[in-house]
């Protein structure tokens, strides 16, 4: 159990963190195309809605990593 | 009872496309977006084309608007003046903000804090959002649209943290959800009839009295209860109105086995239609949702918080529908709060398994109080503009400021509670632990 809970998720941390910083490097590099295709309305709404999700998952996924990472995880319950 | 969580759910996504779905300090008037081709200054005119056509406008340029530098042939959003239908620009605003460092590093701050806020108590941080966007010079349409935005993903990942702690009640959630998605109608029709009637002045008056009025009552009694329950020593006591409710049998009745209550669907549905109600008018819901759930139906604060989480990304996903098939949302505004609020909303979900249970109660009054204070303060400033209250530009100016200020206190002073409550949660646990793990045989190096 103890060397079960030492366990710290590197190699997620990473994958996540390098999957999330090139969307959103790939996101602010191309601000212009971006933006116009997001404000489009009609049948483009569904990409900045399913960017929101993207971004939840990668971005999530790594910022739960990097909690974990820290030591910093839910209490257990006994 | 799986029959009525189907039911709810088919018209949860019958209601989410009906255009006008949305919650949040919707802004009020007439706007367009578009390009502006030229302007003609001594005229007072500018020639626009509107997204989505090719026809070209001729507007009039209002005092105000003509008094600055126009840019031209960049997107923009146009405010009409006055009431609906005016033709006269008010006021011209870049929809895209060139976005410096500060202005990043203002939105990850508060993206943290509110995503910290909403993690532990079930909602928080639009309200400082939606202004803090705006002072950096954001149009309101696409502040409110980029922050409803990213309230949807990031409900999403505290809802799923705080369910995997055992916390999350979805047939509540669902339930509080879809009802609260019919009171966001009800809300925006009020706010239209106050705005076509008396104006931004006065609809703005109406949102603040109603902010204050709820604020000081709702979150005056969630602080009372925190103060008795902490001076019990921390033990909750069942809320009297809860359980005399919950003894009504009027069918149908539910059963909410996370919550561990069962109770009356008229009783339920009520408190959803109210949070919408709220939602569409003080732009927070949950600080009405969390105080139902608890003292209405009778949830613990933690299942009433974290079942929040579930209302708020069913009404976030709802309003995002429609603000992204109007084309209001920046994407960049909405990624950059998630990148923060991501960390924000995990951390604070977290931090519920570490604290007693009044400690939701204890930050979300203190929060509720003192944005009332701040919302009390932008009322003279309305009064002054509907001719009520005769004061000078200068003091509502700085009254308006101090209300900013406040309100972003009560976020951070939110922010430090639940740090401080978790990290001494944190500690005592890890306190306890080995003691426990030594006793198992094993020990921790």
């Amino acid at each position: 159990m103890a060397e079960r809970r030492k366990k710290r998720p590197y190699a997620g941390t990473g994958v996540f963190g390098i999957i999330s910083l090139s969307s959103y490097t790939a996101l602010f590099s191309n601000q212009e195309i971006v933006t116009g295709m997001t404000t489009e309305g009609g049948a483009y709404a569904v990409i900045p809605l399913l960017a929101a999700f993207y971004f939840s998952f990668i971005h999530g996924a790594f910022a739960s990593n990097v909690l974990s990472l820290l030591g910093i995880e839910a209490k257990k319950k006994k | 009872m799986k029959r009525y969580v189907v039911v709810m759910f088919a018209l949860l996504l019958s209601l989410s496309f009906v255009p006008g779905v949305f919650a949040g300090g919707a802004p009020k008037g007439d706007f367009k977006k578009g390009t502006i081709i030229s302007v003609n200054k001594e005229a007072g005119t500018i020639v626009f084309i509107p997204d989505g056509s090719e026809e070209r406008m001729t507007l009039r340029l209002g005092a105000a608007a003509g008094s600055g530098k126009i840019d031209t042939h960049k997107k923009v959003i146009l405010s009409l003046e006055g009431k609906r239908g005016a033709e006269v620009i008010a006021n011209i605003k870049r929809m895209f903000l060139d976005l410096g460092l500060r202005d990043i590093a203002f939105i990850l701050f508060v993206g943290f804090v509110g995503g910290l806020v909403s993690g532990f108590i079930g909602s928080g941080g639009a309200f400082v959002l939606t202004p803090g966007m705006m002072s950096l010079g954001v149009p309101a349409a696409v502040a409110v649209a980029s922050n409803m935005c990213h309230k949807f993903p990031k409900a999403m990942v505290g809802a799923y943290k705080r369910f995997r702690y055992g916390q999350v009640d979805l047939k509540l959630g669902l339930i509080m959800g879809i009802s609260a998605t019919a009171g966001v109608q009800l809300g925006i029709r009020v706010q239209e009839f106050i705005f076509n009637r008396w104006g931004d002045a006065g609809s703005n008056l109406y949102v603040s009295l109603a902010f204050v009025f709820i604020l000081v009552t709702v979150g005056g009694y969630v602080f009372y209860d925190a103060w008795k329950i902490s001076k019990r020593g921390g033990e909750a006591a069942p809320p009297k109105l809860a359980l005399r409710l919950q003894n009504i049998n009027l069918p149908p009745m539910i059963r909410f086995k996370t919550a561990g209550l069962r109770i009356s669907i008229w009783f339920t549905v009520p408190v959803g239609f109210c949070t919408g109600l709220m939602a569409a008018t003080i732009a927070v819901g949950g600080f009405v949702g969390v105080p139902g759930m608890m003292y209405v139906i009778g949830a613990s604060s933690l299942v009433a918080s974290a079942s929040e989480l579930v209302v708020a990304f069913i009404m976030g996903f709802g309003g995002s529908i429609k603000w992204a098939l109007s084309g209001m949302i920046d994407i960049r505004l909405t990624l950059l709060i998630l990148a923060a609020s991501l960390f924000g909303v995990q951390l604070g979900a977290l931090g519920t398994t570490y604290v007693r249970e009044h400690m939701i109660k204890v930050v979300m009054g203190s929060i509720m109080l003192i944005v009332a204070v701040s919302r009390g303060l932008a009322v003279p400033k309305y009064m002054t503009d509907l001719g009520i209250l005769p004061l000078r530009e200068g003091t509502t100016a700085f009254l308006m400021k101090a209300s900013f200020t406040v309100m972003a206190v009560s976020l951070i002073l939110g922010a430090v509670i639940i740090l401080s409550t978790m990290i001494k949660g944190m500690r005592e646990s890890r306190k306890k632990e080995p003691a426990m793990v030594t006793s198992h045989g094993h020990s921790r190096s």
